[in-house]
């Protein structure tokens, strides 16, 4: 499969690096957190700096990972943005508002994620329908579901829960007050998206799809229980990150998730994953949210008018797509000239 | 033949009577996803008991979100009135667009009832009364109570620029500051971070670090001083926090004694009062002489919040 070459990094020369499908982005990395670095200064550099665009990666990010595996495979996931608030709400009524074990809570918002997957996984695999249209069918079903039922049961959109100290301390907490704990579990996160993808041989099945869906099934590769695994993948992280922010903010809401689903989108784009599917890297993806989250905190920092980020975000996205293009083009020019 | 006739007449006379006496009423409303129109819901719900024993009903239409939100609600406008409808309840929020569909539902004799937002256009339409709070003075009632509790500089956050009533509700805050010898500064983060507590929540960190004389946030949205709480917490401040609206999590801080007030509009009396008086001048010619009927602002404090929460739990706070 000519598509391994995405998994390999075998030596030093120009060409290697520039093939890597991260090159373009990390380079996009260095060049933003230089200038928020030089306008913001000691504060952005420091302490306080780190945990704002590390806080806002973390939850992001953590989206993001199974998000990019889809996209690789060549499949879309709009429907986060509201598992996120039904996850929430989830556990929230069931351990705020009925007083259940937080553990069950817990494992009912997460279950959810898991079920929403499936169902997208099974729609994606059942039908010729694009999953854009599939997942954005679920995220407003789950939209309504998650409304529906708060009201119904809670009487209101926001329900509230005061977790445990244990709980608190695990999946809300702010280390040495500001950095928050859901960074690690990004680590975490980015450290079993990596194996999946890049170690285990299902890595290469994700390659696969996205290069090639009937090749990949005539190849012997079972494409339809690893689509719906990776839908349930996106679906079980995003309830997680609802699930944090539950503990975190300990006020559930309805409307919370919206802005994961563009910002998922974009911050794995600026980590080079090829929009039609077939390439990109967990390195990337990792480097595309912390570019993403560092603009969007750095103008805060930097006493520019705030809706400056917005642009930049935007000139980035362009730029990464363009170079994206451009690297690969150049890699191409270069391998062929090399064999 | 001759059956068919009369039941055809009779079809007719009763569409006409129908039409003729039972007043129909729409209600337009914001996006569902917005907990403050659950408030404003469970008093229209309240008042559509009232409005149905007496022969008449109650269409509740909400836009899908506010991404659209000018011609999403033109479009309901014209829904209402393609539907027949003897009244309109509405709040004005993007009058430019807004003002012309309900001037033209006017004309074909549709009663128009304002809530919640556009006090300012309510002469040019010819609304029969305005139930809601004057952002103006809700601001300014807020600035003054965080000045006069210590306040000294205000950071007063704003989750979509550009909205009016937001802007005008900073203004309030800001002048009303100032008469107490406060200063306030306006933060206007962009449209994307509207409804991300997190992302907000680290834009307000950030506007706190970089500048330690502010003691107070004024947020506009009960959401976004969840969002506040959680920034003064992470660097360890003492910084007051004030919103405008409330929900369980604000009046929980509220008791706790970590947030100092909230602006409560009241919006349960507004769907209320708006649908019952609409219909009650529609259906026994009523008028209210009080006019605009202003339903805020009620600060919320540690010295009341026992009610208010209890107000919350029965879903009408």
């Amino acid at each position: 499969m000519s598509l391994n070459t995405d998994r390999q990094s075998s030596g030093m020369s120009f060409g290697n690096l520039a093939r890597r499908p991260e090159a373009g982005s990390f380079v996009g990395l260095v060049l933003v957190y230089a200038f928020f670095a030089i306008m913001g200064g000691a504060v952005f550099m420091g302490a306080p700096g780190w945990s704002s665009w590390l806080n806002i990666a973390a939850e992001v990010g953590i989206v993001a990972l199974p998000v990019g595996l889809l996209m690789i495979a060549g499949e879309l996931d709009i429907s986060v943005g509201s598992v996120i608030p039904a996850s929430q709400m989830t556990t929230a009524i069931v351990s705020g508002y009925f007083g259940l074990p937080v553990l069950l809570g817990i494992g009912c918002g997460l279950g959810v994620g898991l079920l929403v997957g499936f169902v997208n996984g099974y729609l994606v695999t059942r039908t010729t329908i694009p999953s854009l249209i599939i997942t954005i069918g679920t995220m407003f079903a789950v939209m309504g579901l998650t409304l529906g039922f708060a009201v119904l049961i809670a009487g209101s959109t926001s329900v509230f829960l005061v977790p445990g100290p244990a709980t608190k301390l695990i999946l809300g907490t702010f280390l040495l007050g500001m950095f928050n704990v859901s960074i690690f579990w990004w680590v975490a996160f980015a450290v079993c998206v990596f194996y999946l993808l890049h170690v285990s041989p299902a890595g290469n099945w994700v390659f696969a799809l996205g290069g090639d869906r009937e090749s990949a099934r005539n190849a012997g590769i079972p494409t339809s229980r690893l689509t719906i695994g990776l839908y349930m993948l996106s679906g079980f992280a995003a309830a997680f990150v609802g699930v944090l922010q539950l503990m975190t903010y300990q006020n559930a809401q309805v409307a919370t998730g919206q802005s994961f689903i563009f910002n998922s989108i974009m911050c794995v784009v600026i980590g080079g994953v090829l929009l039609t599917g077939g390439s990109g890297s967990v390195i990337g993806i990792v480097i595309g949210t912390a570019t993403f989250a560092i603009v969007n905190q750095g103008v805060f920092f930097s006493g520019l008018d705030p809706n400056v980020g917005s642009v930049i975000i935007g000139v980035l996205l362009l730029a990464a797509v363009l170079s994206n293009d451009g690297f690969r083009a150049l890699a191409l020019k270069y391998s062929t000239r090399k064999g | 033949m001759n059956f068919a006739k009369t039941f055809a007449a009779t079809a007719v006379v009763a569409c006409l009577s129908a039409g003729a006496y039972a007043q129909d009423i729409a209600v337009i409303a914001g996006s569902i996803e917005d907990g403050f129109f659950n408030l404003i819901k469970k008093g229209v719900d309240d008042a559509t008991l009232m409005v149905e024993a007496n022969g008449g009903t109650v269409n509740y239409l909400r836009t899908p979100n506010y991404d659209n939100f000018g011609p999403d609600l033109v479009t309901l406008i014209n829904q209402a009135v393609a539907q027949g409808v003897d009244g309109i309840a509405i709040p004005v929020w993007v009058p430019e667009a807004e003002v012309p569909a309900l001037k033209a539902a006017a004309e074909q004799g549709i009663v128009i009832m304002q809530y919640n937002a556009g006090q300012e256009v309510q002469g040019d339409l010819g609304a029969i009364n305005y139930f809601g709070s004057d952002e103006y003075q809700a601001g300014y009632g807020g600035g003054v109570y965080l000045a006069e509790n210590g306040a000294k500089h205000i950071l007063c956050h704003i989750q979509v620029p550009g909205a009016i009533n937001l802007e005008t509700r900073c203004k309030g805050v800001t002048e009303g500051a100032e008469s107490k010898g406060a200063k306030v500064t306006t933060l206007r983060v962009p449209a994307n971070l509207d409804g991300d507590v997190t992302g907000t929540a680290e834009a307000i960190k950030s506007e706190l670090i970089g500048d330690t004389s502010i003691d107070a946030v004024m947020n506009l949205a009960a959401w976004a001083s969840d969002a506040s709480a959680n920034a003064v917490s992470q660097i360890g401040g003492k910084q007051m926090i004030g919103t405008f609206d409330m929900n369980p999590a604000v009046l929980e801080r509220i008791q706790a004694g970590t947030q100092t007030m909230a602006i409560d509009q009241q919006p349960y009396l507004q769907g209320f009062l708006a649908t019952s008086m609409l219909f009650a001048h529609l259906k026994f010619g009523t008028n209210i002489s009080t006019n605009p009927v202003l339903t805020g602002p009620a600060i919320v404090d540690a010295s009341n919040v026992e009610s208010a929460l209890a107000g919350v739990a029965l879903g009408a706070r």
